[in-house]
């Protein structure tokens, strides 16, 4: 464990040296992943003047958003389709740490970027949030990571069956977004549509831990919320799992 | 075909009946067959390799040669793990490639031409070191002996500071060969690792290599089109050809093995007087930078070459004549233009 954790420490190291080389494109990626949440934020502002908890919420979710961004269809996927995956199979090391550390290279940069359009966004919308809240936000921000990571993961993998996987991952980004919370926070939606989007993985992805950030969430709501964002990520390691096994099979027999 | 097994004693690298098919979909042309095939795939059955066998036995390095698409590459990713057979049976240092454990991995290196170092480019070559020493657990005191035998060899100094994006193709391919016998691999796999290298930059990396087995008796299995390469480090090669191997043997015997013929390069004393040469065998000076004026190659029979020879001496004012195998380089091409089957 110690070792793999040292290894995924290199790779961050290695990654994010590597990113920064290109940070122009970073920067444009980091406003691009912004734009979303920043449009919410307008109109739903608009929508519901005065209404600071709505202001707070789509404030903490632009810095979800940056955190848990994910981009494995083009590290895991582009590798796959350039060889880099053949390559990575004859290191003694599992595929998947190189991934994860490209992954959180990104992340860190994306945060760095993006602070001060957060900051920016904060004084201009008025957000308030609270440190209390915002440290209750933390763990679900970091499962958050970790499940949009396992999804993307999981979609990019079909780069070894198609040659479109960008489109695969597209398809599931559009999902994050219309179920996320980002189209509309969940709490506004009348029922049935806010349960079934809470019982979602997307809302577990972004949605959630900016709420529990703009306190629109509290005590055992807040445990259902914690319960189904791990049972999701369980349910999703176990998912990629399985299809990495299948699909290593197959690039292995065809050399994908 | 003679099949000429290789040594028995310590093997290294074992295959046995090797086999790897792929099924590739195929449909014919037009909108009709298209949609036809969306639901009703058709496929096409490739052997890309088929029943191959050999052994490699440790500090051997041997050449691997064929035809683009003979099956070298699918061989070679076998042995290292990528690819899974489909038939017969690779065991190198004892291990199943296909299960890829760390301990097996940690003994091997794959080197190719194409993409001679990995990871961002934007570190340096002693960074990739580094890393490398992390990845493969070598300890810190054999990483400092181990890169300072590899700078010694590879003449490395001016590069390990330097990041790899401003390396040029042969820098490259130094400090790629220099990551990948760092952790000091006991099987080296080697796809065209001189690919577009200019010749001094071959030549130093064939040293490398050579010194390398030389030094720490590893198993390089090397494939390359560049026939002086192969002359230079193998002395045993293994020949293979539409999946199938074709050959497995000494390297001074592929060219009186392969090619029926042997050329008799003569020198004529007197140039004015006019000899038929048609009839003792056929001409090949064509390239007025091959021969002088007075000379001609013959094209003659393996069989028929010391009835050939004594005819000359005895019929033509002969000033030297000597009797050769034909150049590897083209023995190599008329086996992948015509096969040898």
């Amino acid at each position: 464990m110690i070792r793999m954790l040292r290894l995924v420490g290199l790779s961050i190291w290695r990654q994010s040296l590597s990113q920064w080389s290109w940070r122009s494109f970073l920067i444009t990626i980091v406003i691009g992943q912004s734009v979303t949440p920043l449009l919410g934020l307008l109109v739903w502002s608009a929508a519901l003047p005065g209404d600071s908890q709505v202001s707070t919420y789509y404030v903490a979710l632009l810095a979800v958003q940056l955190m848990t961004a994910s981009y494995e269809h083009h590290t895991l996927s582009n590798g796959i389709y350039d060889g880099t995956l053949a390559r990575a199979l004859v290191q003694p090391q599992p595929v998947v740490i190189d991934v994860i550390g490209s992954n959180l290279g990104l992340r860190i940069w994306h945060l760095i970027f993006g602070l001060p359009l957060i900051a920016i966004a904060a004084v201009v919308a008025g957000a308030q949030i609270d440190v209390y809240e915002g440290m209750l936000a933390l763990p679900a921000v970091v499962i958050a990571g970790a499940l949009r990571f396992v999804f993307t993961y999981l979609l990019a993998l079909s780069a070894l069956w198609t040659e479109r996987a960008h489109g695969v991952v597209g398809l599931g980004e559009t999902l994050i977004f219309l179920l996320g919370g980002t189209a509309a926070p969940l709490g506004y939606l009348p029922e049935p549509f806010r349960s079934v989007g809470q019982a979602l993985p997307f809302w577990s992805m972004l949605g959630l831990p900016a709420e529990i950030a703009a306190g629109t969430i509290h005590g055992a709501a807040l445990s259902q919320a914690y319960a189904v964002q791990l049972g999701w990520l369980v349910v999703l390691t176990a998912l990629a799992a399985v299809i990495w096994r299948v699909g290593l099979r197959r690039f292995a027999a065809v050399g994908a | 075909m003679p099949f000429e097994t290789g040594p028995d004693s310590d093997p290294v690298v074992v295959i046995s009946e090797l086999g790897m098919t792929y099924h590739a979909p195929v449909r014919t042309a037009g909108l009709k067959a298209a949609f036809r095939a969306l639901w009703r795939r058709e496929y096409q059955r490739i052997e890309a390799v088929a029943d191959v066998s050999f052994r490699l036995t440790a500090g051997e390095i041997v050449g691997f040669l064929g035809p683009n698409g003979a099956g070298k590459t699918t061989t070679m990713k076998i042995l290292s793990g990528i690819l899974h057979p489909t038939g017969g049976e690779a065991l190198v240092l004892g291990y199943t490639p296909k299960r890829r454990q760390p301990a097996f991995l940690k003994q091997i290196a794959l080197l190719r031409g194409s993409q001679p170092i990995d990871g961002p480019i934007e570190l340096t070559v002693l960074d990739n070191l580094h890393y490398r020493r992390l990845l493969y657990d070598v300890p810190q005191r054999q990483f400092q002996t181990n890169v300072d035998e590899l700078t010694d060899m590879l003449d490395l100094e001016s590069l390990l500071l330097r990041q790899v994006r401003a390396l040029s193709l042969g820098e490259r391919m130094r400090a790629g060969l220099a990551v990948a016998l760092l952790h000091r691999p006991r099987v080296l796999f080697l796809d065209e690792p001189t690919i577009g290298l200019d010749a001094s930059a071959a030549m130093a990396f064939r040293r490398s290599i050579a010194t390398y087995a030389s030094r720490t008796a590893a198993t390089v299995l090397l494939t390359s089109h560049y026939m002086t390469e192969v002359e230079a480090l193998c002395s045993r090669v293994i020949l293979i050809d539409k999946g199938r191997l074709r050959y497995d043997g000494n390297l001074a015997a592929l060219a009186t093995h392969l090619s029926p013929y042997k050329l008799l390069r003569v020198t004529t004393a007197d140039i004015s007087e006019p000899v038929a040469w048609d009839s003792y065998g056929e001409p090949e000076n064509s390239d007025p930078n091959q021969c002088a004026p007075n000379q001609v190659i013959l094209r003659v029979h393996r069989q028929d070459a010391p009835r050939i020879t004594s005819r000359l001496l005895a019929e033509v004012p002969i000033a030297d004549l000597t009797v050769a195998d034909p150049p590897l380089e083209t023995v190599m091409d008329e086996f992948y233009r015509a096969g040898v089957a």
